[in-house]
């Protein structure tokens, strides 16, 4: 049967993605290191796999994330980093070190300071979304709207602070904030590893009820989803999943928006079980792949979230300009 | 009299306010100037006064006046409220052209690079709307997200070239707007919005026919593309000299025009002068603020705006969602952004 | 299936206003009402898609609000009007989807049998393995119908079927929606614009005005030159065909 073969085949294409994956991720671990010297190989593998494996967490959240948030706006070419989500949590973690000073173990400890940063975006995601959703009587796109101009808001209020800040402690909040690719906030590996773990099991029930809810509200409270409490847990899950993603290495805007739609395109299922999968596989494979261009052909002279920006951006007109109907 | 004067009265306030505000404006900074010691021809308090308060006192003017204009613009031309300098990829092109001069033309000069700001502010609104124009939106809103991912894109392009050249310290001068550069000699092009507003004046007539759409202004014998690409690059001209000067100011031309309207309604002509001194009041109040707060440091401009033009905005977008069509008028919701059907416009001056 | 003392309103506005009526078991019931006279809205709050502002929608003996949703979901079913959806999904997908309320996604071989069936009787066989978005309006409209048999429950609500449709797709239609009380004993409640089809295709007629119930009752009560003329403010004829009285208006 037509839709079994296509199962099959998108079975094989999500397994050669993993195995061009593990490739890459073997290429970054070994290109230009010398393996006869078994004290430099160590040292290293030492430098490069916490980095990897950072790399291959975030694509697994900021895919997870995109496409669960595409689905529940049931919009394609949105990304919940346009929620303002990204410069929200920056926000927060610049906000916890000038109230408690950088001295303080908030600020010092990295687990710490990231749990306690989880929990206020959390917070604040809930309310401020919440409050939106339920003002604009779930019109996505204001909401989205109102995201972007959340974004800079964020973003100057974030600004205003580092320049009111004691520069002592601007210094020591930039070395925690700048994250990037480069410099990954690999501290906090085992935390967010965990944080992952947990956001799927909790909201295990709500993740298989995706295909459902792709529907369309009508549909799916016809076939008995109740659908407000669902969506409401699912944005908190994206929202836990971003705010993971950026503290490890920073904001990536558009990633979500590239990783989630080659996804969708390849796989051209409904099953999100396939796409999630698909995008974290992507996502994997264009940061180790984008990470090794940088670091071996520009020398780190031009951070890999530009790349991305900028490819992300052309493909996000291209997708326009063959829609035509957005 | 009486007539004319409640016709009036809001520009009539608006300018009383603004001509305060600006005097008052004059006194505001890290050293203190005094009445008297000019009065008295106290040489230093002179000095100052034209050397840096007067100038950044023009400069702000001519940035609320200009970047409003240029946003009530877009929005009449492309018939959507959501359209400006900022969600139309004007700015970031703009930046990019001086990024470009900054790279491959080290030894231009503030005019060179002005020149360059300006054929690439024009070319990148130019794009945006031959874009928008190509795609069909399912609801206004869409338009300014695509906007804001259009001036990422550029934006992203900016920044690349600023890590591959090491130039990313005198980008940030151009990326987060601020007055506090302001002096004389070298904030004159600025000037140069002042002409283009009365251009846009001239031709207001013109631009309102033109956002009724390609047919509607057919019928009236109005050339289209000639009279969209005038007032595109209008726009656009005036965005750069402001960017080439105080850096990125956003918002302004966003929310100005959306306020003044929906008091005074969509006839370009009649909201023209008083969205130009609304404008210019916004960025003095604003620039007040960003001087007061951590005196006797100050804070860039753009943030202030970035803060309060935010609040602003969602509070508008909010306003208008729970308060039907009334708080901020849109061309026919659906229809491409650029070329609405003469039958919404008909249906719009119907509505009037 | 009782609805007593149904009330909604928007910004301050009412517009359903005190709607009460029996829905009537195995029957096919049609609502119809000119533009804005809350047939829409009535249709909504007895399928809680719609919140409602007071009133009672008692479905077998309890409260609509008070069943489970996932319970209510084996026992009636919605059909609205917009259904775009941006996924890639095939038909025969689509149709599995109505098993959902029993088997939350887990479908076994049984349940693969009434999916079969229901796509056999909507004749979607050719069909089964398109992408619900290449299909033409009419093929997507019978797909969400072979949904609706295979979710297998005892009311149908279905929200103007015929919109969109050309004159052949929709008389299909209701034809469907006469099998599926005829042939599979439902219940079929429809909103219709189309008076005629009401008055064909249905056992009995509730006629809405300014949100209010203004003629409820059999197909032949609610058909008469008064009624008729009343709620909708133009003229009418009643002439019989087939034993059915329809309207002529111009």
């Amino acid at each position: 049967m037509a839709a079994h073969t296509a199962q099959r085949a998108n079975h094989r294409k999500l397994l050669v993605l993993g195995i061009l994956v593990l490739l890459a991720a073997a290429a970054y671990l070994l290109v230009g290191v010398n393996v006869s010297n078994e004290k430099l190989f160590w040292y290293a593998m030492r430098l490069r796999a916490p980095k990897l494996l950072v790399m291959l967490v975030t694509a697994f959240a900021i895919g997870g994330a995109s496409i669960v948030f595409q689905s529940i706006i049931q919009n394609t070419i949105v990304t919940p980093c346009l929620l303002g989500m990204n410069s929200l949590y920056t926000l927060i973690h610049t906000a916890v070190v000038f109230v408690a000073g950088s001295g303080s173990i908030l600020a010092v400890n990295a687990n710490l300071s990231f749990a306690v940063d989880l929990v206020l975006m959390g917070v604040a995601a809930m309310v401020i979304y919440g409050y939106l959703f339920h003002k604009t009587r779930h019109n996505v796109l204001y909401v989205l709207l109102i995201g972007t101009v959340l974004t800079s808001f964020f973003g100057s209020i974030q600004n205003t602070l580092t320049r009111v800040m004691d520069p002592n402690e601007y210094d020591a909040l930039l070395s925690t904030l700048v994250a990037s690719f480069s410099n990954v906030n690999a501290e906090i590996l085992l935390l967010a590893v965990m944080l992952l773990a947990g956001i799927v099991v909790v909201f295990r029930k709500d993740l298989a009820l995706l295909n459902v809810i792709t529907l369309g509200r009508n549909q799916a409270i016809n076939l008995g989803v109740d659908y407000d409490r669902c969506i409401r847990r699912l944005l908190l899950a994206v929202t836990l999943s971003i705010a993971v993603a950026t503290a490890m290495v920073g904001p990536v805007s558009f990633m979500g928006l590239i990783i989630a739609n080659l996804s969708r395109q390849l796989l051209r299922t409904y099953r999100h079980s396939q796409l999630i999968l698909g995008a974290a596989l992507f996502g994997m494979f264009t940061l180790v792949g984008g990470q090794m261009v940088v670091e071996h052909l520009f020398h780190y002279a031009v951070p890999v979230s530009v790349f991305i920006t900028v490819g992300g951006g052309i493909y996000f007109l291209y997708l326009l300009l063959t829609n035509r109907r957005v | 009299m009486a007539p004319w004067l409640s016709r009036h009265r809001s520009t009539l306030v608006l300018a009383v306010l603004l001509v305060v505000l600006s005097i008052y404006s004059l006194f505001v900074g890290v050293i203190d100037l005094d009445t008297s010691a000019i009065l008295a021809g106290d040489f230093e308090a002179i000095e100052l006064l034209l050397i840096s308060r007067l100038p950044r006192l023009l400069a702000i003017v001519c940035t609320g006046v200009g970047m409003s204009v240029a946003g009530l613009i877009m929005q009449q031309l492309c018939m959507n409220k959501f359209v400006s300098p900022t969600t139309g990829a004007t700015i970031s092109s703009a930046q990019l052209g001086i990024l470009l001069a900054l790279v491959f033309w080290p030894s231009a000069t503030l005019w060179q690079r002005t020149i360059l700001a300006f054929v690439f502010a024009i070319l990148g609104t130019w794009v945006f709307v031959w874009f928008i124009q190509r795609i069909q939106f399912k609801d206004v809103v869409m338009v300014p997200l695509v906007g804001i991912m259009f001036g990422n894109v550029v934006g992203g392009i900016t920044s690349f070239l600023a890590f591959r050249f090491d130039m990313t310290q005198s980008l940030s001068s151009w990326l987060v707007g601020h007055f506090s550069m302001v002096l004389r000699g070298r904030y004159e092009i600025v000037w140069l919005t002042l002409p283009l507003v009365v251009l846009a004046f001239v031709f207001a007539n013109h631009f309102n026919i033109v956002g009724m759409g390609r047919d509607f202004s057919k019928n009236l014998g109005v050339p289209y593309n000639l009279v969209l690409f005038l007032g595109l690059t209008i726009a656009a001209m005036i965005t750069a000299s402001v960017v080439v000067v105080v850096g990125a100011i956003s918002y302004i031309g966003l929310i100005v025009p959306n306020l003044v309207s929906m008091f005074k309604g969509d006839k370009i002509r009649g909201t023209l002068v008083d969205t130009a001194l609304f404008g210019a009041l916004f960025v003095l109040v604003c620039d007040l603020i960003g001087r007061l707060v951590i005196h006797p440091y100050e804070l860039p401009i753009e943030l202030i705006i970035g803060i309060i033009g935010s609040v602003l905005f969602v509070g508008l977008l909010l306003y208008r969602l729970n308060h039907g069509r009334k708080a901020i008028r849109l061309g026919a919701a659906g229809a491409s952004s650029c070329a609405v059907s003469a039958q919404s416009a008909v249906q719009k001056k119907e509505g009037e | 299936m009782k609805i007593r003392q149904l009330l909604k309103q928007y910004d301050g506005k009412t517009v359903v206003d005190g709607v009460s009526f029996e829905i009537p078991k195995g029957k096919v019931l049609s609502l119809i009402g000119p533009n804005g006279a809350g047939k829409s809205t009535v249709m909504g709050m007895i399928s809680r898609l719609v919140a409602r502002d007071a009133g009672l929608v008692e479905f077998e003996g309890k409260d609509i609000k008070d069943w489970k949703s996932h319970q209510l979901s084996q026992r009636l079913a919605i059909l609205t009007q917009s259904n775009h959806i941006q996924m890639k999904l095939t038909v025969r997908e689509l149709v599995a989807f109505g098993r959902f309320p029993y088997t939350r996604g887990r479908n076994t071989p049984e349940d693969e049998q009434i999916i079969q069936q229901a796509i056999d009787y909507m004749e979607l066989g050719p069909f089964q393995d398109r992408f619900i978005d290449e299909l033409s309006g009419g093929q997507r409209q019978r797909a969400y119908i072979a949904m609706v048999i295979a979710q297998d429950t005892d009311y149908v609500l279905l929200d103007e079927p015929t919109n969109n449709l050309d004159i052949y797709h929709a008389t299909n239609m209701m034809k469907i929606a006469r099998r599926l009380c005829d042939e599979l004993g439902k219940t079929v409640i429809m909103v219709l614009h189309e008076i005629n089809y009401a008055a064909f295709y249905s056992d009995y007629i509730c006629a809405f005005k300014d949100g209010k119930v203004a003629k409820f009752g059999t197909v032949e009560e609610v058909m008469t030159k008064e009624t008729l003329s009343e709620i909708y403010r133009v003229d009418f004829e009643i002439q019989m065909v087939e034993g059915k009285p329809l309207s002529i208006y111009y």
